[in-house]
């Protein structure tokens, strides 16, 4: 598996995914080595081995987010990628049946050594450059997706949407994308603390992608008729200082609350006592946050395109520019019981139906089906 | 044997997008032009040519007869959106070998709200029937063919002969559905529907995993012949020749091909359901818990089966008492088009996984949740409304 962030250093859906399907196809009896630019102390599993350059690579300031960052490519960011790249492609390894990627960082290096061990490559894409930029792609990142959508044997992408996108748009093969979602372990058991009133939620990083603007906007029309309610904003990022202006400018800065930087526990706690979560993503591949949400039983408000809303159907779905429709969906959630509590029951259900278990055996029959058609175009 | 076959025709006013936001706003709650192309749609696909199929029938078969009921709110669109569907209707009635049927005029489960609101509504509906057909049916049936002793005592009062009814194992135990039973309320007959014989033509017929697939109307007039009973009863929706099931399915061919086949059984005969509640009763039957017609369960439970379908008929029944209070004809009638069952139907979760397909299939919003949502929305602002005396602008 050639990866980039791996929890607990990671800041979104990649880490999580190279995590839970790592540990989940090593359960499943194969044996999986984790390859990583850094050599940190990572939350390992039975089974999963990591390996990373010998050399001390410098770590980027700002790691693992600074891939999202065009600073961090002006910053040195892309020698470590090249040498990374560099370093994978060299690597010597027995014994392997299939080179497995994540996103862009490591294609290069991937291509390589699939090609020199003789076996397929297949790669996951979690997210585009094309979507994280609001369709302005830095083209060095750019060049290695297509890179890696081009080499593969198999392209597993974590939503149809997001399959779709890189069939129009990068012009992949349609017939070797596979769509495997991301999913949720079972909630923490924990005593949930709603408060009188309730807390709307946005959980995420604070960037334009994530539309954290429209939960605010939408909040504003709405906080006069429910005097009781809270908004709260979790996560960091370059829009912090913008969000707690608008906050101030809409009126509302009393009402919300901005919980900067979380931890993992303190996260899980926040999104247990959330009344109504709200994913108002102007970009969404996945949106694992949003089934945490409901699988914490938090109803939740996802917008139409993210990759979640494929999954589930107990949600509200609503246009990412549609303020007026995130505002009324908020105050129904808010106002009326039976809706809150039917539309939790069910997507709770819906959201634990299938686990990272299943998605390792959907990845492991992708492996398998590379590996068929790898041998047989020989 | 008696052959009564029994369409309903109901189409009702589904609810434009009507948010939180809107409350207050005057905006009307009912998309008409959105409802009236639906209607459409549904006229050129099934009424016109199902009509045109049924009044070829009557031509040519002199002992084809059947039943229709048509809901007030199908009559409004109708009216507004293809009055020829009714000229064909008229036509179909003035060959007096066909029986319409009395229910709410809203389409509604008016049955479980405090008088005079289910006699108010039939009343309604007997009203626009005299106007637009000039008949006065003798045979009732409620919404959904929603059945009980209740109700029909409320249709002994009315002077109605007779109600229709499922003939679900629950009520008759190991009784059959092909015979004609008395009430609980002398002088008033129940006719079942057998519910197996109908559900072939209206579920089943176009169902390519089904093991009798394709059904002919020689195979089905065979089944006929092996039943045994006075009167068998097949009610289905109107809907179901072109619409459910589409004329590329050869259910239209099917429907013309039945009285031919049917011809040739010299022991059976077509009856409007006025005519099939006329002879000799098999029994008595009662049932105290409503029993519908719909789901594996018969019950309420595709309108009331969840906390989010019993609050809003809640709310809209304790709406009613404000609605009642003032005299606004706009209040009033938009409460009344809040009470069509479809509304609390497109609410429904799930239940058994073939139930839910159904109720997908009817329902016009992406999410049961929308439709609660907005139902609640709409049903607030009328509340309002009904508080303030005021109505929209228009």
């Amino acid at each position: 598996m050639v990866g980039w962030e791996f929890p607990p250093f990671h800041t979104g859906g990649l880490g999580v995914h190279s995590q839970e399907i790592s540990r989940e196809i090593a359960r499943l009896g194969h044996t999986v080595v984790f390859l990583t630019p850094f050599a940190l102390p990572y939350d390992g599993a039975p089974g999963v081995t990591f390996r990373s350059p010998d050399d001390d690579t410098p770590i980027p300031p700002g790691y693992p987010s600074t891939y999202r960052i065009e600073e961090g490519v002006r910053t040195g960011f892309l020698t470590v990628i090249e040498r990374y790249n560099q370093w994978v492609g060299q690597l010597r390894l027995v014994g392997v049946n299939v080179v497995h990627v994540h996103d862009w960082f490591g294609t290069e290096g991937a291509r390589d050594l699939a090609r020199r061990l003789d076996v397929p490559l297949v790669m996951t894409i979690h997210s585009t450059e094309l979507d994280r930029s609001l369709g302005h792609p830095y083209t060095a990142i750019y060049d290695r997706e297509q890179l890696g959508f081009d080499a593969a044997t198999r392209i597993i992408a974590v939503s149809r949407h997001l399959a779709d996108q890189i069939a129009q748009v990068y012009r992949a093969d349609r017939r070797k994308i596979r769509v495997v979602y991301n999913a949720v372990r079972p909630p923490d058991e924990g005593p949930i603390m709603r408060r009188e009133g309730g807390v709307v939620l946005f959980l995420g990083r604070l960037t334009a992608m994530k539309g954290p603007d429209t939960f605010l906007r939408a909040a504003a029309r709405i906080a006069p008729q429910f005097p009781d309610v809270r908004f709260a904003i979790a996560g960091e990022g370059p829009e912090y200082a913008p969000l707690v202006r608008l906050s101030v400018q809409l009126g509302i800065g009393d009402r919300v609350l901005f919980f900067g930087k979380i931890s993992d526990e303190e996260r899980s706690a926040i999104l247990r006592d959330a009344a109504v979560f709200v994913l108002p993503s102007v970009v969404e591949p996945f949106g694992i946050v949003a089934l945490e949400a409901m699988a914490a039983g938090v109803p939740t408000i996802v917008s139409k395109t993210s990759g979640v809303a494929e999954v589930i159907r107990s949600t509200f779905q609503v246009d990412f520019w549609d303020v007026d429709e995130f505002a009324s969906r908020m105050a129904e959630l808010l106002e009326y019981a039976p809706l809150r509590e039917e539309m939790s029951e069910h997507a709770q259900r819906e959201a634990t139906q299938e686990g990272w278990p299943d998605r390792a055996r959907q990845t492991v029959e992708v492996y398998r089906e590379a590996i068929r058609e790898y041998r047989g175009g020989r | 044997m008696k052959l009564a076959l029994y369409l309903h025709m109901h189409q009702p006013w589904r609810l434009a997008r009507f948010r939180y936001l809107d409350l207050g706003s005057g905006k009307p709650y009912f998309d008409i032009p959105r409802n009236l192309e639906i209607f459409r749609g549904i006229a050129e696909r099934c009424y016109r040519p199902t009509l045109d199929r049924l009044l070829e029938l009557l031509d040519r078969y002199p002992d084809f007869r059947f039943s229709l009921s048509l809901t007030g709110t199908f009559l409004e669109q109708a009216e507004m959106a293809a009055p020829d569907v009714l000229d064909r209707v008229r036509s179909a009635v003035k060959s007096e070998r066909v029986a319409l049927v009395a229910e709410t005029y809203y389409h509604s489960l008016a049955f479980l709200l405090p008088p005079p609101e289910l006699e108010e509504e039939v009343r309604l509906h007997l009203r626009k029937l005299r106007e637009v057909f000039g008949v006065l049916p003798k045979v009732m049936r409620m919404t959904e063919l929603v059945y009980s002793d209740a109700i029909a005592h409320f249709a002994g009062q009315l002077g109605f002969q007779g109600v229709l009814a499922e003939g679900w194992e629950g009520a008759l135990g190991n009784r059959s559905p092909n015979y004609l039973y008395e009430s609980r309320t002398r002088g008033v007959r129940v006719l079942l529907r057998n519910y197996r014989l109908s559900d072939d033509i209206a579920f089943r017929f176009s169902n390519r995993g089904w093991n009798e697939y394709p059904l002919t109307a020689e195979k089905y007039a065979h089944w006929l012949s092996q039943t045994p009973g006075d009167v068998v009863g097949l009610f289905m929706d109107f809907e179901t020749f072109g619409e459910h099931q589409p004329a590329s399915t050869g259910i239209l061919d099917f429907l013309s091909a039945l009285p031919p086949q049917i011809a040739k059984a010299p022991h059976f005969h077509w009856a409007t359901v006025e005519e099939a509640v006329q002879g000799p009763v098999a029994g008595g039957v009662s049932v105290e818990e409503p029993m519908s017609w719909a789901d594996e369960r018969r019950d309420l439970g595709a309108w009331l089966g969840n906390d989010m379908q019993r609050s809003a008929f809640e709310a809209a029944r304790k709406a009613g008492s404000l609605v009642r209070l003032g005299k606004d004809d706009a209040v009033w009638t938009d409460w009344r088009r809040l009470l069509t069952s479809d509304h609390f139907y497109y609410m429904y979760v799930e239940g058994q996984e073939s139930d839910a397909d159904v109720h997908r299939y009817f329902s016009s919003y992406t999410s049961p949740y929308d439709a609660y949502a907005n139902y609640m929305n709409a049903l607030n602002d009328l509340r309002r409304r009904a508080v303030r005396g005021l109505s929209p602008p228009t």
